[in-house]
């Protein structure tokens, strides 16, 4: 364990905090080091290299919870953060504390890594990125290329009132870039992006000027497409897109503070069939090519959490809180953006379990039908309340009689998720989880990391957009 | 001497050609509520953003933490990276000549005296509202947020500027149930000071559309008048100008507006412009985050393309004088021209007008998804969570779960009627009620 001087005294605040009267309390200090090199049609856009650290206390005082920040960590501003947190604590209402016990862990996780991105020079960053944005420019539809290298290290030290000591540090690297391709008078971007919790082996792992190449590729494929016609249809969803509609349509809605507010559509839904029997659904704290996630920032462990077992809900995500409201255990899911937030519940790795079908199968019996991408999108919103979500997808392509035909742009699906998983009638055997150091899953304000996947799924109703 | 000067001097040093530093220091007040006040946290940031320049090589660097010993190594890991960067060909230099616009209302100095408990009671009568609405509504996530924040801009031109601004962004949803049916409604609000958050208002108006909303239905698709609610509009203008007007887009070829300028790009009944000036408007300041004076730029006028928006390097680069709309979505990153305030010019017509001369059609009042829109083909696509059909001039049957496509810069050519007198913002985007004709919704 990274012990410093800084961390003694941050264990002596909770002392003081104990002696001003909380029932609890608990101190996050966080170190985080974020690099991202951007180059623009050919030309270094950007070299940014950031250095965040600082930390938040909460407390908890007659049942209500207090929280304060500070990235300054002389001594007076601890002091004064310990205050300002006691100090919102009283201008609430008290209420009762609920807050459930869990296992006092102390432990040290670090994320093994070959090759720390520290250690990699700009020139050689520069070059990787410099050289994969060269190779996109593929002929002259093309009309813009910009490429992004990012590196993050993410030190994160727990302790507690209740006695826990955690640290958690997390590499994760990744190559992102947007292809913009114009022709006869239509723009089209495509924009991808590949991560890995892992050091700068996976950079030097992979072939980055075809990657660049590929998605201008797509990009001029795609902008002589046409748009699907608007309607109804059985749709084949990839991996990707699998893990993101499932991330934001579904599970947002299993986020134990969203259903004990009851503001999720799943609320009061537990162990009711949701879902086709084909459906399994796993939140898991690590798992291959997802986020490293082994503690929240609760100090707790988070282990395999299954949501829905074949068609049928299991169980609901939660930190202290949500689990004490909803008379559950805490699943490890407490988890924050960043010291300055407070821990919220949020999804780890969020993915469908695979099935057994061949991907020719999915599609052999669809006489009209889309086969729906990521590569390219956009991303997706939910209004979790109904469960109402709409996805921009990347180029997709038409299924015909049985077989893929052209591609589509600018395709948008759309949708009731509950009504929509129940119509999911058969699962693929690959499984694919994804993560990324770009971005990340945004609620109440935090951003969070988080890895998403799982198989190919064929969905027999679905709205698609279009124009 | 400040922070920004002081990193501004170590760069120098080091040998940089040329320095910028950026100082942010931010008090964050974030309330979470539900039925009750849930959360209540306070956040003291501070950070700086170093660029420099040796010649025509450029770097960031950043860091959170300001005090001589980390401002040194900033200025040095910073020169380090702008050796090793490429040349760009297209560097100039950082601003040269800093100034202020006198504005007004960008500073509440309420906040500075507000106490927790005002807050919280604040709050917690608003939520009281939802519940005394209506029996089948409850309050169930909102968030309220405080900021007061003080920039310093500094540069290696001798120069140097600081303002201090706030704002307050105030979020409300209820959620109604009855007979097994389920249903929300969403206000949001974003200002520069406390008094102007209409928290009763937001309430009630949430829990009236939860309740209305319990019964809406999607509808068949087709081609539709759609009204669309002025904070909606706004969003979409934020959408699709917020970065196809900036400069930096048109130079790399990423707007669809490049080489456009002096040509109709909208109906005649379109006037836009950016105005960093405007009183209390959610991006009035004196000086944008490089110390160039913010100014008041007409971008479309009565439908034709009359300029782009400028920072210090995209001006140089085209050989104009900066706009003022350098803006840095964080300390640690490089500033980019953005809108500041983006104004759609009022028209004459009234919302209730509006309806009452349509025959058939919807009236949008909410809308997901509008973001996943393309700026760049026009694509429009968002998906209308609370909409009312209109018929023959009255607002009939909620509406929800229908998506509206097309394309955004078509819809402003040919497909906008009529435009209202009622303005309200989204962020910096303003906007009143918009009627437009031939919009295409996908339906059941």
């Amino acid at each position: 364990m990274k012990e410093s001087e800084d961390t003694i005294h941050l264990e002596r605040i909770l002392d003081e905090a104990l002696r001003r009267g909380v029932s609890y309390a608990d101190v996050r200090f966080q170190s985080y080091d974020y690099e991202s090199v951007s180059v623009e049609n050919k030309v270094l856009e950007s070299y940014s290299s950031r250095k965040l650290s600082g930390f938040g206390i909460r407390v908890f005082l007659n049942g209500a919870v207090g929280f304060a920040s500070s990235s300054d960590l002389g001594h007076e501003s601890l002091e004064k953060t310990l205050g300002n947190a006691i100090k919102a604590a009283k201008a609430l209402k008290s209420k009762k504390l609920l807050f459930s016990d869990v296992k006092i862990n102390e432990s040290d996780a670090e994320l093994h890594v070959k090759i720390d991105p520290v250690d990699i020079s700009p020139e050689e960053k520069v070059s990787v990125v410099l050289d994969a944005n060269k190779a996109a420019w593929v002929n002259d539809k093309i009309k813009s290329a910009s490429t992004r290298l990012g590196l993050s290290k993410d030190y994160r030290w727990f302790a507690s009132s209740e006695g826990a000591r955690i640290t958690v540090e997390t590499t994760i690297v990744g190559l992102s870039h947007i292809s913009v391709a114009q022709a006869s008078g239509v723009m089209e971007w495509v924009p991808h992006s590949e991560s890995m919790c892992a050091g700068f082996e996976f950079i030097k792992s992979k072939d980055w000027n075809s990657f660049a190449t590929e998605i201008s590729e797509l990009a001029i494929e795609a902008v002589s497409s046409k748009t699907p016609p608007p309607g109804t249809y059985p749709v084949v969803v990839d991996p990707e897109i699998v893990g993101v509609l499932l991330h934001e349509a579904f599970g947002h809605a299993s986020e134990g503070d969203l259903v004990s507010s009851g503001e999720s559509v799943l609320s009061n839904r537990l162990n009711s069939p949701l879902a086709s029997e084909h459906v399994t659904i796993t939140d898991e704290g690590t798992v291959e090519g997802g986020f490293y996630c082994p503690f929240d920032d609760e100090g707790v462990k988070k282990d395999r959490t299954i949501i829905v077992e074949k068609g049928v809900l299991n169980s609901f995500i939660h930190d202290r809180e949500s689990a004490s409201k909803l008379g559950a255990k805490p699943t490890g899911n407490g988890r924050a953006q960043d010291f300055e937030n407070l821990p919220i519940v949020r999804q780890t790795n969020y993915l469908m379990q695979r099935g057994d079908c061949e991907f020719e199968e999915l599609i052999e019996d669809i006489d009209s039908g889309v086969y729906v991408r990521g590569r390219g999108s956009t991303g997706g919103e939910v209004e979790v309340g109904m469960g109402t979500f709409t996805f921009g997808v990347g180029p997709s392509k038409i299924i015909r009689n049985g077989e893929l035909a052209e591609t589509v742009r600018g395709v948008v699906i759309s949708g009731s998720i509950l009504e929509t998983l129940k119509t999911v009638d058969a699962v693929g055997k690959d499984l694919t989880v994804k993560t990324s150091v770009f971005g990340g899953c945004g609620k109440s304000g935090q951003r969070a990391s988080v890895g998403f996947g799982g198989p190919h799924i064929r969905v027999r109703r679905m709205t698609v957009g279009g124009r | 001497m400040g922070i920004a000067e002081l990193a501004v001097g170590k760069a120098l040093k080091l040998k940089a050609t040329e320095a910028e530093a950026y100082v942010q220091r931010t008090q964050n007040v974030k309330v979470e509520f539900a039925e009750e006040v849930e959360t209540f946290k306070t956040t003291e940031s501070t950070g700086l953003g170093l660029r420099v320049a040796i010649g025509k090589k450029t770097a960031i660097y950043s860091t959170s933490i300001l005090n001589d010993t980390e401002v040194a190594e900033a200025a040095e890991k910073a020169v380090k990276i702008a050796k090793v960067a490429p040349e760009d060909p297209d560097w100039n230099h950082f601003n040269r000549k800093f100034g202020e616009t006198s504005v007004e209302g960008y500073y509440d100095r309420e906040l500075e005296t507000m106490e927790y408990r005002e807050i919280v009671d604040r709050l917690s009568s608003s939520t009281k509202l939802i519940k005394d609405y209506d029996k089948r509504a409850k309050p169930t996530r909102g968030i309220l947020t405080l900021v007061t924040s003080k920039v310093s801009v500094a540069n290696s031109h001798e120069q140097s500027a600081e303002r201090r601004e706030t704002s307050v962004v105030f979020s409300i949803r209820a959620k109604a149930h009855d007979l097994g049916m389920e249903s929300t409604g969403n206000e949001h609000q974003e200002t520069r000071c406390w008094k102007e958050i209409d928290f009763e208002d937001l309430a009630v108006k949430a829990a009236d559309k939860a309740v209305k909303f319990l019964r809406a239905k999607p509808i068949p698709g087709g081609k539709t008048i759609v009204i669309m609610r002025n904070q909606i509009f706004a969003n979409l203008l934020g959408i699709f100008f917020g970065d196809s007007i900036g400069a930096d887009w048109v130079q790399k070829g990423k707007s669809p507006l490049a080489g456009k300028i002096g040509t109709p790009i909208a109906s005649e009944n379109i006037t836009v412009t950016d105005d960093g000036t405007v009183s209390r408007g959610w991006g009035t300041r004196p000086f944008d985050d490089e110390g160039c004076p913010t100014q008041k730029t007409p971008v479309i006028e009565e439908g034709v393309l009359r300029n782009f928006l400028y920072d210090t390097y995209t001006a140089l680069k085209a050989n104009v004088k900066s706009t003022g709309n350098a803006q840095r979505s964080g300390y640690w990153l490089k500033p980019q021209p953005s809108p500041s305030n983006l104004l759609l010019k009022t028209g004459d017509a009234h919302p209730e007008e509006m309806i009452l001369d349509t025959r058939r059609g919807i009236y949008v009042d909410t809308t997901i998804g509008e973001w996943l829109s393309n700026p760049v083909s026009g694509n429009l696509n968002a998906t209308i969570t609370h909409g009312y059909r209109v018929e023959n001039g009255e607002l009939t049957e909620p509406v929800k779960g229908v998506v509206i496509s097309g394309n955004f810069y078509e819809i402003l050519k040919k497909g906008i009627e009529s435009i209202g007198k009622d303005v309200r913002n989204s962020a910096e985007s303003y906007s009143p009620t918009v009627k437009l004709t031939e919009v295409t919704i996908a339906g059941e």
